[in-house]
């Protein structure tokens, strides 16, 4: 089953190819072979499972609430094309580049169903929606408290997806909860592919966490609507797995719609961490606010891609993203793109990014009490494993964490116990 | 109504304007082919190596793809571009021997002025040929050496650098357009500082592009040896056309060891311009390469000078203003390689858009595994003036050393209503006040140009603001 996913992780507004960070080209080891519905286990509480088409028709019904959002006109749009078909009189458009042009064929003919899309991209979305042989569709009512939970457990030569659509009801409270976890040891697969609108008011958490062996590639792709007032926070915890890949896509389309990420994240010996963020704002006084916190170790390698766009018409939007990255070893490799697309003025996006070492004055307070550069290494890891076995939504996570700890440090799970 | 502040409106916008006659001009055919490299490089009778480098690089050219990451550049067709253009006069070494048209051109723009007041020399490039290039007595007595890069090209003293350094610092696998300079490149300057010499007065060349249609590739070669220092400024210009014009320079930076270069820019291309200008820079150890730019012209702009610091404590600094008016596509920034122990590097960018204009800040910083100890430090603010205007960062940043300090922040947004609001009650009317805030804005980069140019953005600044309110 040897496949090649292409343009995974790719960020909407691309840079010079030779820093190779554009996208990602993941290659699917030969011989896996779909786990089946045993991998994966689901639990509703205060939600009940949907009909198949419940998400589009989400999307539909939002379809009249968002009209608003078409763009009549805009500098090199279609109709400025046409109007200055002369070549003279194009000098006087501007010559806008792929991404930007597509900004605007998007805001031209704006529909939820068309903008929808999921953080890794049409490739690995499909790819793991045929992994998982069906996707569950689960709706919170509108108004109710709901929460689920979602465990997926990779095996060796086993591909381990889940596939959710999950409509969030006007009102609803809901908790959604992802475990990618591969205990065995071996070559797998772990992965879960979300789609997600939220609808009017309602308050929607998400926390994946995901703890699977070195052996093991993870994928957790996700895509969000978000509607008028309502607010999506999202927690990514990635501590396992040799090869993880994250990917989150956002339509903030809804006037004061609220999108918060704070993604933790660990990578050791010859991990390979690959995050792509896109949070969208269409909606008038949207807000999104990205948080990255890592520590890369041994010949770890990262790469973050996170992108804000502003998109015209969301005034009143702000748009925030940081990242911090402790870099405990000198073979890690550590690369960032945090994008800021502006189309509107009454907005404010910012970014800010600290990557570096223990600072000398933080070293020589460990030395000071007897801890070497090497050992202060190992503590970052562990605090990094202990912050996310504190914060663990549930048992079954929790004994993931202690799992990788375990490994790692002899005394992990006394300590933490 | 519309509100003119008297300011803005006796900003004359002809001064770029004029457009003189080609009479007795030469050009060759428009288009691009081996047999008009050939006959360009016959022209300019040059080595048979340089030749080969040519053609080598046209076939490069044929080869690479159009970059699909940035502006679109659907509106240059090279069918259209003349290459080569040689204005009816040859290199003076005074004005009185410019024809009066160019001269008067090169008057209005104020170069000879400059080169009376505060210039230690100056070159002229006009089109395709270096029409005016000198240097004052006491700059050649230290034995610095000013000139067009071809005439340094035809004496043996200076042949065999030229060949070691040309284009290796920007190879035309580069890029497209790094390709088609490598092809087609006509005059420039060349410029070698001795060892331990420092030169207290910048030296200046203008580039001045009036064929319509035409293309202008120069050259600048600076060689910087250990321990001297030297200021170099650069000016660009051009009429307005309806048809596209190409700018595809290239300038190539070598700093000695403990050597200072600081290469000032102000870019005001006519608005059918394509700029694709290529600049880079490397660094020897504790040397110091310092960028100061301003892009205010071109249709599609592509400008991202390029620091490679290769030498223990080597450093850069890049200080950048774009402004993006209706019809533009400007997409800056810069690029540092920090690829030896406790190197440093600063970047710090300011991008206006107005008027539906697009600008773009666009920057990679690589850190070495062998820039232990390094020290980066990015900071890029973006103005929107409406809302039909775009701006977008696209900073990227690849660490790979022990050690490193590196810290990176953006920010865009608009003029605060709080500041306009205060200016205004203090009885400042707003477009003024609104003027004041975006020179306020644009002002960490104007102070660090020599004043006559720091006067020059500032008026640049307020003409793009004309009518930017009512």
């Amino acid at each position: 089953m040897a496949q090649t996913l292409t343009h995974v992780n790719a960020m909407p507004a691309p840079t010079w190819g030779w820093l190779k960070m554009n996208e990602t080209t993941l290659e699917i080891p030969e011989g896996l072979q779909p786990a089946g519905a045993a991998a994966v286990e689901v639990e509703l509480e205060g939600a009940h499972p949907g009909d198949a088409d419940a998400f589009t028709a989400a999307l539909t019904r939002l379809e009249a609430a968002t009209r608003h959002l078409r763009r009549a006109s805009a500098p090199g749009d279609a109709a400025d094309r046409e109007r200055l078909a002369d070549a003279d009189e194009a000098l006087d458009v501007p010559a806008l580049s792929g991404y930007q042009t597509w900004a605007v064929a998007t805001e031209e003919a704006y529909a939820p169903e068309q903008a929808f899309e999921t953080g890794m991209g049409e490739d690995a979305y499909r790819f793991l929606r045929e992994m998982a042989g069906a996707t569950r569709v689960i709706e919170a009512p509108a108004g109710a408290q709901a929460r689920v939970t979602v465990s997926v457990t990779g095996a060796d030569a086993a591909v381990a997806v889940a596939s959710t659509d999950v409509v969030a009801h006007a009102g609803s409270e809901l908790t959604v909860v992802i475990a990618l976890d591969a205990p065995a040891e071996g070559t797998g697969l772990v992965g879960s592919a979300l789609r997600l609108v939220a609808e009017a008011g309602a308050r929607v958490d998400v926390v994946c966490v995901q703890t699977a062996g070195d052996g093991y590639i993870a994928l957790d792709d996700s895509g969000f609507f978000v509607a008028d007032d309502a607010r999506v926070n999202v927690r990514h915890v990635v501590l396992g797995a040799g090869r993880s890949l994250t990917g989150l896509a956002s339509e903030l389309a809804g006037d004061r719609a609220r999108m918060d990420v704070d993604t933790s994240y660990l990578g050791a010996r010859e991990q390979q961490r690959d995050f792509n963020y896109e949070l969208r704002h269409r909606g008038r006084n949207t807000h999104s606010d990205l948080s990255a916190n890592g520590v890369l170790a041994g010949a770890s390698e990262k790469i973050l891609r996170g992108t804000i766009d502003l998109v015209h018409g969301c005034k009143g939007s702000t748009g925030s993203e940081n990242e911090t990255v402790l870099l405990a070893d000198e073979r890690v490799k550590n690369k960032t793109v945090p994008i800021i697309l502006c189309d509107e003025d009454d907005v404010a996006g910012n970014h800010g990014a600290t990557i570096g070492h223990v600072r000398p004055d933080q070293l020589f307070y460990l030395m000071c009490r007897g801890i070497s550069a090497e050992a202060a290494e190992g503590l970052f890891i562990r605090a990094k494993l202990e912050d996310a076995w504190l914060a663990a939504p549930n048992e079954r996570i929790r004994a993931g964490i202690e799992r990788l700890g375990g490994a790692l440090f002899d005394d992990f799970e006394e300590e933490i116990a | 109504m519309a509100k003119q502040r008297t300011e803005v409106a006796d900003i004359d916008r002809s001064l770029y304007d004029i457009i003189d006659s080609e009479e007795g001009f030469e050009a060759l055919d428009a288009g691009l082919t081996p047999d008009i490299v050939e006959e360009i490089s016959r022209r300019k009778d040059e080595p048979a190596w340089m030749l080969e480098f040519r053609l080598k690089s046209l076939e490069i050219y044929n080869r690479f793809p159009n970059p699909t990451w940035g502006p679109a550049i659907d509106g240059l067709d090279m069918n259209n571009i003349v290459t080569y253009v040689k204005p009816n006069t040859d290199q003076s070494a005074t004005w009185d021997e410019v024809p009066d048209d160019i001269k008067n051109t090169f008057e209005r723009l104020g170069i000879p002025e400059a080169e009376r007041s505060y210039l230690a020399g100056v070159g002229a490039q006009y089109d395709s040929e270096l029409v005016y290039h000198n240097m004052q007595d006491t700059a050649a007595q230290m034995g610095i050496v000013y000139s067009g890069i071809e005439e340094a090209l035809h004496e043996p003293k200076w042949e065999a650098l030229i060949r070691e350094k040309f284009m290796t610092l920007i190879p035309p696998t580069d890029h497209k357009f790094a390709a088609l300079h490598g092809a087609v490149w006509s005059g420039g300057s060349f410029v070698y500082v001795p060892a331990g010499t420092k030169l207290d007065f910048p030296l200046q060349s203008y580039f001045r592009l009036n064929a319509r249609g035409a293309g202008q590739f120069e050259h600048t070669l600076i060689i910087v040896e250990d321990d001297a220092d030297l200021h170099f400024i650069e000016g660009c210009s051009a009429p307005k056309y309806n048809v596209a014009n190409l700018h595809a320079g290239a300038v190539e930076l070598f700093v000695g060891k403990r050597a200072h270069l600081r290469y000032s820019t102000i870019e005001n291309w006519s608005k059918n311009m394509y700029n694709l200008n290529t600049k880079r820079a490397r660094v020897d150890e504790e040397g110091e390469i310092e960028w100061v730019s301003g892009s205010f012209g071109s249709h599609v702009g592509y400008l991202y000078p390029m620091s490679v610091l290769a030498g223990r404590k080597s450093r850069s600094s890049f200080t950048g203003i774009t402004f993006a008016g209706a019809g533009q596509n400007l997409d800056t920034g810069c690029k540092v390689v920090l690829n030896a122990p406790d190197t440093s590097a600063t970047v710090e960018t300011k991008g206006i858009s107005k008027g539906g204009g697009v600008q773009t800040f666009r920057s990679s910083v690589v850190v070495t595994p062998r820039a232990e100890n390094a020290a980066v430090s990015v900071s890029c603010q973006s103005l929107m003036l409406d809302d039909e205007s775009r701006s977008d960062t696209i900073p990227a940043m690849d660490i790979r050393a022990k050690n490193v300090d590196v810290g990176h922040e953006a920010t865009i947004g608009r003029i605060g209503d709080d500041k306009v609001f205060y200016l205004m009650s203090r009885g400042i009317p707003e477009e003024e006040a609104r003027a004041m805030i975006v020179n306020g804005f644009a002002n960490p980069v104007a102070k660090e140009l020599p004043l006559e140019y720091a006067v020059e953005m500032n008026n640049l600044i307020k003409l793009e603001m004309e009518g930017a309110i009512g």
